[in-house]
């Protein structure tokens, strides 16, 4: 199949080779990824807590948002890299692999739900800023939080399902 | 010694039943990781405002407030779900160096942590009340900055020594 070749090519670059045969490459750069992967989850989680009134319940949820949003698309960018190097690495086993296949899926439904946060539950900010928000915005916060849970343990069963 | 707990320990009919679940250890090890998601970040905001890195919206006092429960609800989420994998596999942990490592980094932490917080609730300008208090929130900031990643990079590394 086309998409198994063009991943044989992939993972037969230098780069990739280099990543799969090494001692401590591989170890260095999952590493990375955990550091930013944790940054991404908990800035997000920290918001999702405030949407659902677990905590920072006192503090105007666009203030936090704001502080968090940074620490989010830095962190991301980090770990999208680490993630790619990594996958380049063994596409193939990647690939074909149950949970990273879940993990890349709820990656992508998290993205639309930020979507959907930002066109429909966030809509009259204003109002609720400091106070609780309404169903529309806590069903994101509650889905993003399911969400990125999922992602976490995915990412964990790959681990102790391509080895 | 340790070599003879850990062999006991794993005998024990609570590290044989959750030897034998498949799930138990990546299940534990997520909830494990969403608690460090959500005491780094934390810790993380508190240390680059007490370097100055960053100044946001609101006083450190009052970030501090806020996130004292989240850091030690995920510390004490993150005692149980790291006793958890190490009566699972308690050889895996207490024989590893990273892992003993981790451990002194994360009772360092905890202990600026709880200084930090200690000094606020005392006097919301603490920190910045003299030059060298201004100094020392500089120096506990950076350590504790390093010390978050070096906690992360150890205890990933515990499946590779």
């Amino acid at each position: 199949m086309a998409v198994e070749r063009a991943l044989a090519w992939l993972q037969d670059l230098p780069l990739p080779t280099q990543i799969r045969e090494s001692d401590w490459m591989f170890p260095t750069i999952e590493t990375v990824h955990v550091f930013a992967l944790v940054l991404v989850i908990g800035s997000i989680v920290t918001v999702d807590l405030r949407l659902l009134g677990f905590a920072n319940r006192d503090r105007p949820f666009s203030q936090l948002a704001r502080e968090m949003l940074p620490w989010t698309w830095t962190a991301f960018l980090v770990a999208a890299i680490a993630g790619a190097l990594m996958f380049t690495s063994k596409a193939l086993t990647y690939f074909g692999n149950i949970p990273f296949r879940i993990k890349m899926l709820c990656l992508l439904l998290a993205g639309m739900n930020m979507l959907y946060f930002h066109w429909v539950g966030s809509r009259n900010l204003a109002s609720w800023d400091a106070s609780k928000p309404p169903p529309r915005a806590r069903f994101a916060g509650a889905a993003s939080l399911l969400l990125w849970t999922i992602i976490v343990a995915a990412g964990r069963w790959i681990g102790f399902t391509t080895n | 010694m340790i070599e003879a707990f850990c062999d006991w320990l794993s005998a024990t009919p609570l590290s044989l039943a959750l030897q034998a679940a498949d799930w138990f250890v990546p299940s534990v090890q997520t909830v494990h990781i969403l608690a460090i998601a959500i005491l780094l970040i934390s810790v993380n905001v508190i240390s680059l405002k007490l370097v100055g890195l960053i100044r946001g919206v609101q006083p450190l006092a009052t970030t501090m407030a806020r996130s004292t429960p989240l850091i030690w609800t995920a510390l004490l989420v993150l005692l149980v779900t790291g006793m958890l994998l190490t009566i699972t596999e308690p050889a895996r942990e207490l024989l590893n160096w990273a892992f003993r490592l981790k451990m002194l980094m994360v009772l360092i932490l905890a202990g600026c942590m709880a200084l930090i917080q200690w000094r606020l609730s005392a006097n919301p300008d603490y920190w910045t009340a003299s030059a060298g208090r201004k100094w020392l929130a500089r120096v506990l900031g950076v350590l504790v900055l390093a010390l978050g990643a070096c906690i992360v990079t150890a205890g990933r590394w515990i499946a590779y020594v």
